[in-house]
Protein backbone atom coordinates (compact mmCIF):
# COMPACT_ATOMS: atom_id res chain seq x y z
CA UNK A 1 0.00 0.00 0.00
CA UNK A 2 1.58 3.44 -1.50
CA UNK A 3 1.46 6.74 0.82
CA UNK A 4 -0.81 8.91 0.23
CA UNK A 5 0.45 11.47 -3.31
CA UNK A 6 3.15 9.11 -4.62
CA UNK A 7 4.74 10.02 -7.54
CA UNK A 8 4.81 6.35 -9.65
CA UNK A 9 3.71 7.84 -12.87
CA UNK A 10 1.64 10.33 -14.56
CA UNK A 11 -2.17 9.64 -15.71
CA UNK A 12 -3.64 11.65 -18.30
CA UNK A 13 -7.36 12.67 -18.72
CA UNK A 14 -8.03 13.20 -22.05
CA UNK A 15 -11.35 14.67 -22.29
CA UNK A 16 -9.90 17.37 -19.68
CA UNK A 17 -6.97 18.52 -21.54
CA UNK A 18 -6.97 21.59 -24.34
CA UNK A 19 -3.62 21.45 -25.24
CA UNK A 20 -2.61 24.68 -23.57
CA UNK A 21 0.46 23.27 -23.57
CA UNK A 22 1.28 24.80 -20.15
CA UNK A 23 2.58 21.19 -19.29
CA UNK A 24 5.01 21.20 -22.06
CA UNK A 25 6.18 24.48 -21.50
CA UNK A 26 6.83 24.06 -18.19
CA UNK A 27 8.30 20.73 -17.67
CA UNK A 28 12.06 21.54 -16.69
CA UNK A 29 12.97 18.54 -18.81
CA UNK A 30 11.22 19.51 -21.74
CA UNK A 31 9.56 15.19 -21.68
CA UNK A 32 6.03 16.67 -22.47
CA UNK A 33 5.53 16.33 -26.09
CA UNK A 34 2.08 17.69 -27.56
CA UNK A 35 0.28 17.86 -30.98
CA UNK A 36 -3.04 19.63 -31.68
CA UNK A 37 -5.07 20.65 -34.72
CA UNK A 38 -8.21 22.70 -34.85
CA UNK A 39 -11.67 21.99 -35.86
CA UNK A 40 -14.26 23.93 -36.66
CA UNK A 41 -17.13 23.10 -34.40
CA UNK A 42 -20.73 23.19 -35.75
CA UNK A 43 -23.30 25.05 -34.04
CA UNK A 44 -26.60 24.50 -33.79
CA UNK A 45 -27.91 22.65 -36.60
CA UNK A 46 -28.71 24.66 -39.72
CA UNK A 47 -26.99 28.16 -38.20
CA UNK A 48 -24.59 30.35 -39.73
CA UNK A 49 -21.96 32.43 -38.13
CA UNK A 50 -22.82 35.91 -39.21
CA UNK A 51 -20.89 37.55 -41.82
CA UNK A 52 -16.86 39.18 -40.96
CA UNK A 53 -17.10 36.43 -37.87
CA UNK A 54 -14.54 34.11 -37.27
CA UNK A 55 -15.30 30.49 -37.60
CA UNK A 56 -15.56 28.63 -33.92
CA UNK A 57 -13.26 26.23 -33.58
CA UNK A 58 -11.77 23.94 -30.65
CA UNK A 59 -8.73 22.08 -30.06
CA UNK A 60 -8.05 18.39 -31.44
CA UNK A 61 -5.24 16.52 -29.48
CA UNK A 62 -3.58 14.65 -31.80
CA UNK A 63 -0.65 13.58 -29.69
CA UNK A 64 0.19 13.83 -26.31
CA UNK A 65 3.19 11.98 -25.01
CA UNK A 66 5.36 11.89 -21.88
CA UNK A 67 9.07 10.52 -21.69
CA UNK A 68 9.54 8.99 -18.09
CA UNK A 69 13.30 8.51 -19.35
CA UNK A 70 13.57 12.00 -18.67
CA UNK A 71 10.94 12.83 -16.22
CA UNK A 72 12.19 13.85 -12.84
CA UNK A 73 9.01 13.69 -11.02
CA UNK A 74 9.21 17.17 -9.98
CA UNK A 75 5.13 17.23 -10.28
CA UNK A 76 5.40 21.24 -12.21
CA UNK A 77 2.89 19.59 -15.32
CA UNK A 78 0.19 18.32 -12.58
CA UNK A 79 -0.11 21.28 -10.77
CA UNK A 80 0.11 23.88 -13.54
CA UNK A 81 -2.75 22.18 -15.79
CA UNK A 82 -5.77 24.52 -15.31
CA UNK A 83 -8.23 22.22 -16.11
CA UNK A 84 -6.76 18.80 -13.95
CA UNK A 85 -6.07 16.63 -16.41
CA UNK A 86 -2.90 15.01 -15.28
CA UNK A 87 -2.91 13.03 -12.15
CA UNK A 88 -0.30 11.25 -9.97
CA UNK A 89 -0.47 7.55 -9.80
CA UNK A 90 1.32 5.63 -7.50
CA UNK A 91 2.31 2.56 -9.89
CA UNK A 92 6.01 2.37 -10.48
CA UNK A 93 6.52 -1.18 -11.97
CA UNK A 94 6.84 -0.08 -15.94
CA UNK A 95 10.56 -0.40 -16.19
CA UNK A 96 11.44 -1.46 -19.78
CA UNK A 97 13.98 -3.22 -22.02
CA UNK A 98 14.28 -0.56 -24.69
CA UNK A 99 14.30 3.30 -23.92
CA UNK A 100 12.01 4.09 -26.67
CA UNK A 101 9.35 2.38 -24.17
CA UNK A 102 9.96 4.76 -21.64
CA UNK A 103 7.89 6.91 -23.93
CA UNK A 104 4.07 7.11 -22.96
CA UNK A 105 1.55 7.85 -25.45
CA UNK A 106 -1.96 8.86 -24.85
CA UNK A 107 -3.14 5.64 -24.49
CA UNK A 108 -1.09 4.30 -21.66
CA UNK A 109 -1.09 7.68 -20.37
CA UNK A 110 -5.18 7.31 -20.07
CA UNK A 111 -4.39 4.04 -18.69
CA UNK A 112 -2.92 4.94 -15.41
CA UNK A 113 -6.34 7.18 -14.61
CA UNK A 114 -7.33 3.33 -13.22
CA UNK A 115 -5.15 3.20 -10.82
CA UNK A 116 -5.22 7.08 -9.25
CA UNK A 117 -6.39 6.71 -6.30
CA UNK A 118 -9.64 8.60 -4.80
CA UNK A 119 -8.69 12.31 -3.68
CA UNK A 120 -7.67 12.34 0.11
CA UNK A 121 -11.17 13.43 2.37
CA UNK A 122 -11.02 17.49 2.62
CA UNK A 123 -10.14 18.37 6.62
CA UNK A 124 -13.24 18.53 8.45
CA UNK A 125 -12.38 21.81 9.75
CA UNK A 126 -11.96 22.98 6.84
CA UNK A 127 -14.05 25.80 4.36
CA UNK A 128 -16.37 24.48 1.91
CA UNK A 129 -15.11 24.00 -1.56
CA UNK A 130 -16.80 27.44 -3.27
CA UNK A 131 -17.92 24.84 -6.19
CA UNK A 132 -20.31 22.87 -4.34
CA UNK A 133 -21.60 25.80 -2.45
CA UNK A 134 -22.23 27.29 -5.86
CA UNK A 135 -23.87 24.04 -7.15
CA UNK A 136 -26.39 24.21 -4.20
CA UNK A 137 -27.31 27.71 -4.43
CA UNK A 138 -27.91 27.08 -8.05
CA UNK A 139 -29.70 24.13 -7.35
CA UNK A 140 -32.41 25.58 -4.89
CA UNK A 141 -32.44 29.08 -6.60
CA UNK A 142 -33.32 27.30 -10.04
CA UNK A 143 -31.68 29.65 -11.84
CA UNK A 144 -29.71 28.70 -15.16
CA UNK A 145 -31.79 26.85 -17.06
CA UNK A 146 -32.31 24.28 -14.12
CA UNK B 1 41.91 9.48 -23.16
CA UNK B 2 41.08 5.81 -23.57
CA UNK B 3 40.56 3.13 -20.71
CA UNK B 4 43.99 1.57 -21.20
CA UNK B 5 45.26 4.86 -19.44
CA UNK B 6 43.63 4.45 -16.02
CA UNK B 7 44.64 3.57 -12.99
CA UNK B 8 44.29 -0.25 -12.23
CA UNK B 9 42.02 0.29 -9.10
CA UNK B 10 42.70 -1.72 -5.86
CA UNK B 11 40.67 -3.69 -3.61
CA UNK B 12 42.94 -3.27 -0.70
CA UNK B 13 42.50 -0.99 1.96
CA UNK B 14 45.24 0.81 3.26
CA UNK B 15 46.35 -0.53 6.37
CA UNK B 16 44.98 1.43 9.65
CA UNK B 17 41.88 2.26 8.01
CA UNK B 18 39.37 0.65 10.33
CA UNK B 19 36.74 -1.66 9.14
CA UNK B 20 33.09 -0.38 7.49
CA UNK B 21 30.89 -0.37 10.47
CA UNK B 22 27.96 -2.69 10.20
CA UNK B 23 25.05 -0.72 8.57
CA UNK B 24 22.96 -0.59 5.32
CA UNK B 25 25.69 -1.61 2.70
CA UNK B 26 25.51 -1.80 -1.22
CA UNK B 27 26.95 -5.20 -0.77
CA UNK B 28 25.83 -7.15 -3.89
CA UNK B 29 22.20 -8.58 -4.07
CA UNK B 30 22.35 -12.23 -4.79
CA UNK B 31 19.20 -13.53 -6.86
CA UNK B 32 18.40 -17.06 -7.82
CA UNK B 33 17.54 -17.04 -11.57
CA UNK B 34 16.02 -20.74 -11.77
CA UNK B 35 14.26 -22.58 -9.46
CA UNK B 36 17.27 -25.40 -8.66
CA UNK B 37 19.51 -22.81 -7.75
CA UNK B 38 21.88 -23.54 -10.12
CA UNK B 39 22.61 -20.22 -11.89
CA UNK B 40 21.95 -16.70 -9.72
CA UNK B 41 22.89 -12.89 -10.62
CA UNK B 42 25.14 -10.90 -8.12
CA UNK B 43 23.80 -7.37 -8.81
CA UNK B 44 25.99 -4.61 -7.54
CA UNK B 45 25.94 -0.90 -7.95
CA UNK B 46 27.82 1.85 -9.45
CA UNK B 47 26.80 4.32 -7.29
CA UNK B 48 27.65 7.14 -8.65
CA UNK B 49 24.76 9.80 -7.27
CA UNK B 50 21.58 9.92 -5.32
CA UNK B 51 20.27 6.79 -6.80
CA UNK B 52 22.88 4.75 -5.12
CA UNK B 53 20.90 5.31 -1.55
CA UNK B 54 18.04 3.47 -3.23
CA UNK B 55 19.99 0.96 -4.25
CA UNK B 56 20.98 0.79 -0.45
CA UNK B 57 17.66 0.69 0.94
CA UNK B 58 17.26 -2.20 -1.41
CA UNK B 59 20.28 -4.22 -0.16
CA UNK B 60 19.77 -3.64 3.27
CA UNK B 61 16.38 -3.31 3.45
CA UNK B 62 15.63 -7.15 3.54
CA UNK B 63 12.85 -7.52 1.00
CA UNK B 64 15.31 -9.27 -1.57
CA UNK B 65 14.46 -13.14 -0.77
CA UNK B 66 17.45 -15.05 -2.33
CA UNK B 67 20.61 -15.42 0.04
CA UNK B 68 23.03 -17.78 -1.68
CA UNK B 69 25.07 -20.28 0.88
CA UNK B 70 28.98 -20.60 0.95
CA UNK B 71 29.35 -24.34 0.06
CA UNK B 72 26.28 -23.80 -3.32
CA UNK B 73 27.82 -23.76 -6.34
CA UNK B 74 26.41 -22.52 -9.74
CA UNK B 75 26.92 -20.32 -11.94
CA UNK B 76 26.92 -16.45 -11.53
CA UNK B 77 26.06 -13.44 -13.84
CA UNK B 78 27.10 -10.41 -12.62
CA UNK B 79 24.95 -7.28 -12.86
CA UNK B 80 25.88 -4.02 -13.07
CA UNK B 81 23.30 -1.43 -12.01
CA UNK B 82 24.62 2.19 -12.54
CA UNK B 83 22.36 4.09 -10.53
CA UNK B 84 23.51 7.57 -10.95
CA UNK B 85 24.60 10.40 -13.12
CA UNK B 86 27.13 9.92 -15.26
CA UNK B 87 29.63 12.68 -16.02
CA UNK B 88 31.91 12.81 -18.88
CA UNK B 89 34.46 12.79 -16.21
CA UNK B 90 33.69 9.74 -14.85
CA UNK B 91 32.73 8.57 -18.13
CA UNK B 92 35.75 6.37 -19.03
CA UNK B 93 35.59 4.66 -15.35
CA UNK B 94 32.23 3.54 -16.23
CA UNK B 95 33.23 1.81 -19.57
CA UNK B 96 36.29 0.52 -17.02
CA UNK B 97 34.24 -1.04 -14.99
CA UNK B 98 31.92 -2.86 -17.13
CA UNK B 99 35.15 -4.01 -19.25
CA UNK B 100 36.11 -5.53 -15.99
CA UNK B 101 33.16 -7.74 -15.51
CA UNK B 102 33.19 -11.14 -16.28
CA UNK B 103 31.32 -12.62 -18.90
CA UNK B 104 27.84 -12.81 -18.63
CA UNK B 105 27.28 -9.52 -17.85
CA UNK B 106 24.40 -7.41 -17.58
CA UNK B 107 23.62 -3.63 -17.16
CA UNK B 108 20.17 -2.20 -15.60
CA UNK B 109 20.39 1.59 -15.81
CA UNK B 110 18.62 3.02 -12.65
CA UNK B 111 16.95 6.12 -12.81
CA UNK B 112 16.43 9.22 -14.46
CA UNK B 113 20.23 10.48 -15.03
CA UNK B 114 21.45 6.90 -16.29
CA UNK B 115 18.61 6.33 -18.33
CA UNK B 116 19.10 9.79 -20.48
CA UNK B 117 20.37 12.30 -18.60
CA UNK B 118 17.55 12.96 -16.88
CA UNK B 119 17.22 16.17 -15.06
CA UNK B 120 20.73 16.72 -16.12
CA UNK B 121 19.96 16.13 -20.18
CA UNK B 122 21.11 19.59 -20.65
CA UNK B 123 24.35 19.91 -19.03
CA UNK B 124 27.55 20.83 -20.32
CA UNK B 125 29.28 18.01 -18.88
CA UNK B 126 27.06 15.33 -18.58
CA UNK B 127 26.53 12.20 -20.59
CA UNK B 128 22.91 11.62 -22.03
CA UNK B 129 22.38 8.31 -20.52
CA UNK B 130 24.95 5.54 -19.84
CA UNK B 131 23.73 2.81 -22.64
CA UNK B 132 25.91 5.74 -24.44
CA UNK B 133 29.04 3.80 -23.12
CA UNK B 134 27.86 0.35 -22.33
CA UNK B 135 24.68 -1.93 -23.81
CA UNK B 136 21.72 -1.83 -21.49
CA UNK B 137 19.44 -4.61 -20.36
CA UNK B 138 16.64 -3.08 -18.50
CA UNK B 139 16.07 0.67 -17.90
CA UNK B 140 14.32 1.57 -14.93
CA UNK B 141 12.69 5.09 -14.84
CA UNK B 142 12.38 7.35 -11.58
CA UNK B 143 13.78 10.12 -9.91
CA UNK B 144 14.79 8.10 -8.09
CA UNK B 145 12.86 4.96 -8.59
CA UNK B 146 11.72 3.70 -5.45
CA UNK B 147 14.05 0.51 -4.54
CA UNK B 148 11.00 -1.76 -5.32
CA UNK B 149 11.22 -0.72 -8.74
CA UNK B 150 14.70 -1.78 -8.80
CA UNK B 151 13.25 -5.17 -7.33
CA UNK B 152 10.78 -5.32 -10.51
CA UNK B 153 13.87 -4.42 -13.24
CA UNK B 154 15.97 -7.09 -11.50
CA UNK B 155 12.98 -9.25 -12.37
CA UNK B 156 12.17 -8.46 -15.25
CA UNK B 157 16.02 -9.10 -16.27
CA UNK B 158 15.99 -12.33 -14.40
CA UNK B 159 12.50 -13.46 -16.35
CA UNK B 160 14.72 -12.86 -19.76
CA UNK B 161 17.49 -14.64 -18.62
CA UNK B 162 15.16 -17.52 -17.77
CA UNK B 163 13.17 -17.55 -20.88
CA UNK B 164 16.28 -17.42 -22.49
CA UNK B 165 17.82 -20.70 -22.18
CA UNK B 166 20.88 -19.44 -21.11
CA UNK B 167 20.20 -21.74 -17.75
CA UNK C 1 29.43 36.53 23.43
CA UNK C 2 30.08 36.74 19.63
CA UNK C 3 30.82 40.19 17.96
CA UNK C 4 27.83 42.57 17.59
CA UNK C 5 26.99 43.85 14.25
CA UNK C 6 28.45 47.23 14.73
CA UNK C 7 31.94 45.53 15.71
CA UNK C 8 32.12 43.54 12.85
CA UNK C 9 31.00 46.38 10.70
CA UNK C 10 33.70 48.45 12.09
CA UNK C 11 36.11 46.11 11.82
CA UNK C 12 35.33 45.11 8.26
CA UNK C 13 35.55 48.77 7.34
CA UNK C 14 39.05 48.88 8.88
CA UNK C 15 39.87 46.18 6.61
CA UNK C 16 39.11 47.92 3.32
CA UNK C 17 41.02 50.56 4.50
CA UNK C 18 44.09 49.04 4.73
CA UNK C 19 43.92 47.51 1.41
CA UNK C 20 42.32 50.46 -0.55
CA UNK C 21 38.76 48.85 -0.82
CA UNK C 22 35.51 49.35 1.02
CA UNK C 23 33.23 48.11 2.89
CA UNK C 24 29.55 46.94 2.31
CA UNK C 25 26.32 44.91 3.82
CA UNK C 26 25.00 44.53 7.45
CA UNK C 27 25.01 41.64 10.12
CA UNK C 28 25.19 38.39 8.04
CA UNK C 29 26.16 39.97 4.88
CA UNK C 30 29.31 41.71 5.24
CA UNK C 31 31.32 42.46 2.00
CA UNK C 32 35.13 43.69 1.51
CA UNK C 33 35.78 45.13 -2.29
CA UNK C 34 39.55 45.34 -2.55
CA UNK C 35 41.42 46.37 -5.80
CA UNK C 36 42.99 43.41 -7.62
CA UNK C 37 46.42 44.11 -6.64
CA UNK C 38 45.43 44.16 -2.71
CA UNK C 39 43.67 40.75 -2.40
CA UNK C 40 46.67 38.17 -0.75
CA UNK C 41 47.12 41.55 1.15
CA UNK C 42 43.19 41.39 2.20
CA UNK C 43 43.31 37.79 3.00
CA UNK C 44 46.10 38.00 5.13
CA UNK C 45 44.56 40.60 7.01
CA UNK C 46 41.20 39.30 7.39
CA UNK C 47 42.99 35.82 8.41
CA UNK C 48 45.53 37.27 10.74
CA UNK C 49 44.16 40.47 12.25
CA UNK C 50 40.02 39.50 12.00
CA UNK C 51 40.68 35.94 12.86
CA UNK C 52 38.46 34.42 10.15
CA UNK C 53 40.68 31.52 9.68
CA UNK C 54 38.30 29.49 8.19
CA UNK C 55 38.55 29.28 4.32
CA UNK C 56 34.61 28.57 3.01
CA UNK C 57 34.91 28.42 -0.65
CA UNK C 58 35.97 30.87 -3.41
CA UNK C 59 34.04 31.39 -7.02
CA UNK C 60 33.65 33.65 -9.77
CA UNK C 61 30.99 35.90 -10.76
CA UNK C 62 30.80 36.77 -14.88
CA UNK C 63 29.34 40.48 -14.29
CA UNK C 64 29.57 41.01 -18.29
CA UNK C 65 30.38 44.56 -18.76
CA UNK C 66 31.31 44.97 -15.30
CA UNK C 67 34.30 42.24 -15.23
CA UNK C 68 34.58 39.04 -13.34
CA UNK C 69 34.01 39.36 -9.59
CA UNK C 70 35.82 37.13 -7.24
CA UNK C 71 34.92 36.16 -4.29
CA UNK C 72 35.77 34.18 -1.21
CA UNK C 73 33.85 33.55 1.67
CA UNK C 74 36.03 33.06 4.97
CA UNK C 75 34.69 32.45 9.13
CA UNK C 76 36.07 32.27 11.87
CA UNK C 77 36.30 28.81 14.14
CA UNK C 78 38.02 30.07 16.53
CA UNK C 79 36.45 30.36 20.23
CA UNK C 80 35.93 33.80 21.21
CA UNK C 81 37.91 34.26 24.28
CA UNK C 82 35.64 35.21 26.87
CA UNK C 83 35.97 38.86 27.70
CA UNK C 84 37.20 39.45 24.03
CA UNK C 85 34.67 42.28 23.75
CA UNK C 86 33.84 41.93 20.10
CA UNK C 87 37.13 41.56 18.21
CA UNK C 88 36.49 38.79 16.01
CA UNK C 89 34.48 38.99 12.85
CA UNK C 90 32.04 35.82 12.18
CA UNK C 91 32.38 35.29 8.55
CA UNK C 92 33.15 37.43 5.44
CA UNK C 93 32.47 38.12 1.76
CA UNK C 94 35.60 39.37 0.24
CA UNK C 95 35.38 40.19 -3.77
CA UNK C 96 38.18 41.56 -6.54
CA UNK C 97 37.21 42.41 -9.80
CA UNK C 98 39.40 41.42 -12.52
CA UNK C 99 38.78 42.56 -16.45
CA UNK C 100 37.02 40.20 -19.23
CA UNK C 101 39.88 40.08 -21.71
CA UNK C 102 42.64 39.00 -19.76
CA UNK C 103 41.47 37.64 -16.15
CA UNK C 104 44.29 36.99 -13.50
CA UNK C 105 44.19 37.38 -9.83
CA UNK C 106 47.22 35.87 -7.59
CA UNK C 107 46.62 32.92 -5.78
CA UNK C 108 44.98 32.52 -2.52
CA UNK C 109 46.79 29.05 -1.54
CA UNK C 110 50.00 31.21 -0.19
CA UNK C 111 47.34 32.15 2.78
CA UNK C 112 44.54 29.28 2.50
CA UNK C 113 45.93 26.30 1.20
CA UNK C 114 42.16 25.00 0.73
CA UNK C 115 42.01 27.35 -1.95
CA UNK C 116 43.78 25.17 -4.56
CA UNK C 117 40.49 23.40 -5.70
CA UNK C 118 38.61 25.93 -5.93
CA UNK C 119 41.01 28.38 -7.92
CA UNK C 120 41.44 25.13 -10.18
CA UNK C 121 37.70 25.06 -10.43
CA UNK C 122 36.85 28.98 -11.26
CA UNK C 123 39.79 28.56 -13.12
CA UNK C 124 38.25 25.77 -15.64
CA UNK C 125 35.05 27.68 -15.39
CA UNK C 126 35.58 30.84 -16.15
CA UNK C 127 38.72 31.15 -17.45
CA UNK C 128 40.71 33.07 -14.50
CA UNK C 129 44.16 32.71 -14.49
CA UNK C 130 45.21 32.56 -10.65
CA UNK C 131 49.30 33.33 -11.20
CA UNK C 132 51.19 31.55 -8.62
CA UNK C 133 48.92 28.08 -8.55
CA UNK C 134 50.95 25.43 -7.93
CA UNK C 135 48.95 22.79 -10.02
CA UNK C 136 46.41 24.66 -12.13
CA UNK C 137 44.60 21.70 -14.48
CA UNK C 138 40.95 20.86 -14.70
CA UNK C 139 39.41 19.60 -11.87
CA UNK C 140 35.68 18.83 -12.59
CA UNK C 141 35.63 18.95 -16.70
CA UNK C 142 36.52 16.36 -19.00
CA UNK C 143 39.41 15.78 -21.29
CA UNK C 144 39.17 18.01 -24.34
CA UNK C 145 36.84 20.05 -23.29
CA UNK C 146 36.46 23.35 -25.19
CA UNK C 147 35.59 26.47 -23.57
CA UNK C 148 34.30 27.80 -20.31
CA UNK C 149 30.73 27.29 -19.08
CA UNK C 150 29.92 29.25 -16.62
CA UNK C 151 30.65 32.37 -18.14
CA UNK C 152 27.72 34.09 -19.62
CA UNK C 153 28.78 33.92 -23.03
CA UNK C 154 28.75 30.06 -23.33
CA UNK C 155 25.68 28.40 -25.51
CA UNK C 156 24.50 25.37 -23.78
CA UNK C 157 24.45 23.40 -27.12
CA UNK C 158 21.97 20.57 -25.27
CA UNK C 159 19.26 23.55 -25.48
CA UNK C 160 19.90 24.45 -29.03
CA UNK C 161 20.07 20.97 -30.95
CA UNK C 162 16.74 19.75 -29.31
CA UNK C 163 13.72 21.45 -30.11
CA UNK C 164 11.57 22.82 -27.09
CA UNK C 165 8.43 20.52 -26.90
CA UNK C 166 6.49 23.96 -25.67
CA UNK C 167 7.83 26.07 -29.24
CA UNK C 168 4.63 24.77 -30.99
CA UNK C 169 2.06 27.87 -31.23
CA UNK C 170 -0.97 26.55 -29.11
CA UNK C 171 -3.19 24.57 -31.00
CA UNK C 172 -5.77 27.51 -31.29
CA UNK C 173 -3.58 29.19 -33.81
CA UNK C 174 -3.60 26.54 -36.52
CA UNK C 175 -5.47 25.75 -39.74
CA UNK C 176 -7.87 23.09 -39.25
CA UNK C 177 -7.07 20.25 -41.24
Amino acid sequence: MRPPRSRGVIALLEENCTSCMLCARECPDWCIFIESHTEPVTAVAGSVAPAGRRERTRNQLDRFAIDFSLCMYCGICVEVCPFDALFWAPDSDYAAFDLRDLTHERERLGGWLATVPPPPPADAAAAEPREVAAARSRNTRGGLGR
Amino acid sequence: MSTADLPTPTTRAPSGVPAAPAGPSADPIQVWVDLDRRYHLSVFSLGLACCAVEFVALSAGGQVSAGRGPDEGGAVAEVLVVAGTVTDKMAPLVRRVYEGLAQPRYVISFGACSDSGGPYWDSYCVTKGVDRLVPVDVYVPGCPPRPDALLHGIGMLRDKIAASGAV
Amino acid sequence: MSAGPTASADLAALLAQRCGGSASGGAGDLTVDVPADRWVQALTVARDDLGLNFFDWLSAVDDVDAGLSVVCHLATVRPEPAGAGGRLVGHLLVRTVVSQRSPALATATSVFAGASWHERETWEMFGIDFTGHPNLVPLLLPDGFVGQPLRKGFQLQARVQRPWPGDKTSAAGQVPR
